[in-house]
């Protein structure tokens, strides 16, 4: 046949996934025609301006743009790899032909392996007025805001607590959008703990048994009105409330992109844990059709750091394949990133992505210890509000109240457990340990520790701080992480927050520590009164007045 | 409006270049889409429902909703939010009854 170039492996997709995969299976010599629809490489990695989780042998503490730079540079520098950008997979015929369109021209191709790893579109929500221009999906706030820096409005209610709600209301925050609310339906917030935190100390609320009923507005939203649900997410009479906003920003879920899977008629399963349809695949990432893998939130919606392994587990399947003479170190390759995907798994939040996953037949984590399956606090109270708990906070204090009279000690303020491990990678004196599972809550060893703070800037959900009582025999000086703009000025007065957004006095800023190490998480010593020292977790920078 | 400061990220913007929509200039910077420009100059309605005509504007930004569809060069159904803008590019937009919502 005329036209038609045969190749080893064509990955659909140049996100986090796709990414993984080309350089997986290219490390043992796979030639790989990389193919994505839009002209630069990254998917949703473009806008992510967030640190992540997960341990950092996979990048976890690094922003999800620098982790895209990495991997860009990575593939751009493999000969084996060749890159189709603006370029749209349209089919993947049964005689294994797939035809890219490319610069208009259509292209064919016949591989060897195809591993398709097109993402995930976002879901919709129903209520009245959802087609009014300013009504967004998240990801497309992100993309405007983070991509092009167009601000996408100047207030937004945000309806959706899960991470990507979480964490894009505070980037919304930080590009100078005012974020009027955080509306969750469901009785607790979707995401994890540190990151409703983080927006609770800046005075968002976040309501959860809340839900939007309909967007007001003649051209384009001007307001809200949400409404308050009941237990069996009824709407509870007379609750309803306007909000005045210039956009309403949708986070309800992820839904795999599953188009070309179908047109290659591999079989999928409703999986409601995973996001709806997925494919049936087994451990290796192959789906019921030979030699097509699936990675990344198109098998199943996930985040991005478990994406990348799949990626690699599916690009390594691929190399071990094609490849005669390595498959033992491939297969080694193989199992290691096994280990780690179910590590990053087996916590209480992968209990959804377990639940989902035994659906399709793949279990992971039977052989759990117990212990690490459970909360180790009730956090109940934390995650309806973003608030630690009295008893939260009381747990993560020194026992003996004198530490503190020792000089600066680190504490940290995460109560959830979640794959994380920055801060215990970042501390020089082996101060924090998690005991031996990614998914346990650091915890500090005071004798250890010397308040250096680094792990401040490092820890990926701000959550950790440090604390000197006695600075001065009336004062305690707090040191915070600090992500926004105007940066403080040594000196300067500012006002100072509780973890509830309340301003309880002001400080003095004392010392700035905000050098490329750093990485823009800035940690900023403050000097308040002694009686705050246990309640100062925020402060802002006053703007200037021009009177 | 476009973010001129921001904490975290640095925006290189690329050269100024000028665009049409329905007529009126634009200016945009290269290397964006017409959507984020049309956006970033207070363009909030994309498109119009075809039934009831009702007002859309960008929802998912990255080619999946098409309710930003529209003419770019005398070619239709043009996704605006993932086509970047070029010098003295013709944007026009579908489906609308001018007399019906004035000029955006």
């Amino acid at each position: 046949m005329d036209n038609i170039e045969n190749v080893e492996l064509i990955v659909v997709g140049g996100g986090p996934a796709g990414l993984s995969a080309a350089l997986a299976a290219s490390d043992y010599g796979i030639k790989v025609v990389l193919a994505e629809e839009r002209e630069f490489l990254g998917g949703q990695l473009i806008k992510q301006t967030h640190r992540f989780f997960g341990s950092e042998k996979e990048y976890a503490g690094t922003r999800g743009i620098d982790i895209l730079k990495r991997l860009i540079e990575d593939v751009k520098n493999r000969e084996d790899i060749k890159i189709l950008a603006s370029s749209r997979v349209l089919g993947i015929y049964e005689d294994n032909v797939v035809t890219i369109l490319n610069n208009n021209k259509m292209k064919k191709y016949i591989p060897q392996a195809i591993i398709l790893a097109t993402g995930a579109s976002e879901k919709f929500l129903a209520f009245e007025n959802n087609d009014l221009p300013g009504v967004f999906g998240a990801g497309a706030v992100q993309t405007l805001m983070n991509v092009y820096g167009v601000l996408p409005a100047k207030k937004i209610l945000m309806v959706g607590s899960g991470n990507i709600g979480l964490i894009v209301s505070y980037q919304l925050l930080q590009a100078g959008v005012s974020v009027a609310a955080v509306i969750e339906a469901a009785p607790k917030i979707g995401g994890y703990s540190v990151h409703a935190s983080k927006l609770k100390r800046l005075g968002i609320p976040i309501l959860t048994s809340h839900t939007i009923k309909k967007a007001v507005g003649n051209k384009k939203v001007e307001g809200a009105i949400i409404c308050e649900l009941d237990n069996n997410w009824q709407e509870i009479k007379d609750t309803e409330e306007f909000i005045e906003c210039d956009a309403i920003c949708l986070s309800v879920g992820l839904t795999p992109l599953i188009d070309l899977l179908k047109q290659r008629k591999v079989k999928t399963v409703y999986v409601s844990e995973l996001g709806g349809y997925i494919p049936l695949r087994d451990e290796n990432m192959e789906t019921s059709i030979m030699n097509l893998f699936v990675a990344g939130d198109v098998s199943g919606i996930e985040e991005a750091t478990a994406a990348m392994i799949e990626g690699q587990i599916s690009g390594l399947t691929v190399a071990k394949r094609i490849n005669k003479n390595q498959k033992e170190e491939i297969q080694r390759k193989i199992e290691e990133a096994k280990k780690e995907l179910v590590l990053l798994r087996s916590g209480p939040v992968g209990e959804k992505i377990r639940k989902g996953l035994s659906k399709i037949g793949l279990n992971h984590g039977e052989n759990y210890d117990e212990s690490i399956l459970k909360e180790e606090f009730d956090i109940s109270y934390l995650m309806k509000t973003g608030v630690p708990s009295k008893e939260n906070l009381e747990s993560k204090f020194p026992k003996d109240k004198k530490i503190f009279d020792k000089g600066p000690i680190a504490i940290s303020e995460c109560f959830q457990k979640f794959p994380c491990d920055p801060c215990v990678k970042s501390c020089p004196f082996n101060a924090i340990s998690e005991n031996g599972n990614i998914n346990n809550i650091p915890y500090v060893d005071f004798e250890k520790c010397t308040g250096c703070r680094i792990c401040v800037s490092k820890c990926p959900g701000l959550a950790m701080f440090v604390v000197h009582k006695n600075y001065t025999e009336t004062s305690s000086l707090i040191t915070m992480p600090y992500e926004f703009l105007p940066r403080p000025k040594k000196g300067e007065l500012v006002n100072v927050y509780d973890r509830d957004g309340k301003i309880i006095c002001e400080g003095k800023v004392i010392k700035i520590l905000d050098s490329s190490f750093q990485d823009k998480t800035a940690a900023v010593s403050v000097e308040v009164p002694k009686e705050h020292f246990l309640e100062a977790r925020n402060f802002k920078v006053r703007y200037l007045k021009h009177e | 409006m476009r973010i001129e400061q921001h904490p975290i990220l640095e925006f290189k913007r690329g050269k100024v270049v000028t665009f049409f929509y329905n007529g009126k200039e634009i200016t945009a910077y290269e290397g964006e889409t017409i959507a984020a420009a049309l956006y970033a100059s207070g363009i909030y309605t994309f498109s119009y429902s075809k039934k009831l005509n009702r007002p859309r504007g960008i929802f998912c930004a990255i080619g999946h909703c098409s309710s930003c569809l529209m003419e770019v060069d005398g070619v239709a159904n043009v996704r605006t939010c993932v086509t970047l803008v070029k010098e003295g590019m013709k944007v026009k937009s579908q489906n609308m009854d001018v007399t019906k919502h004035g000029q955006y």
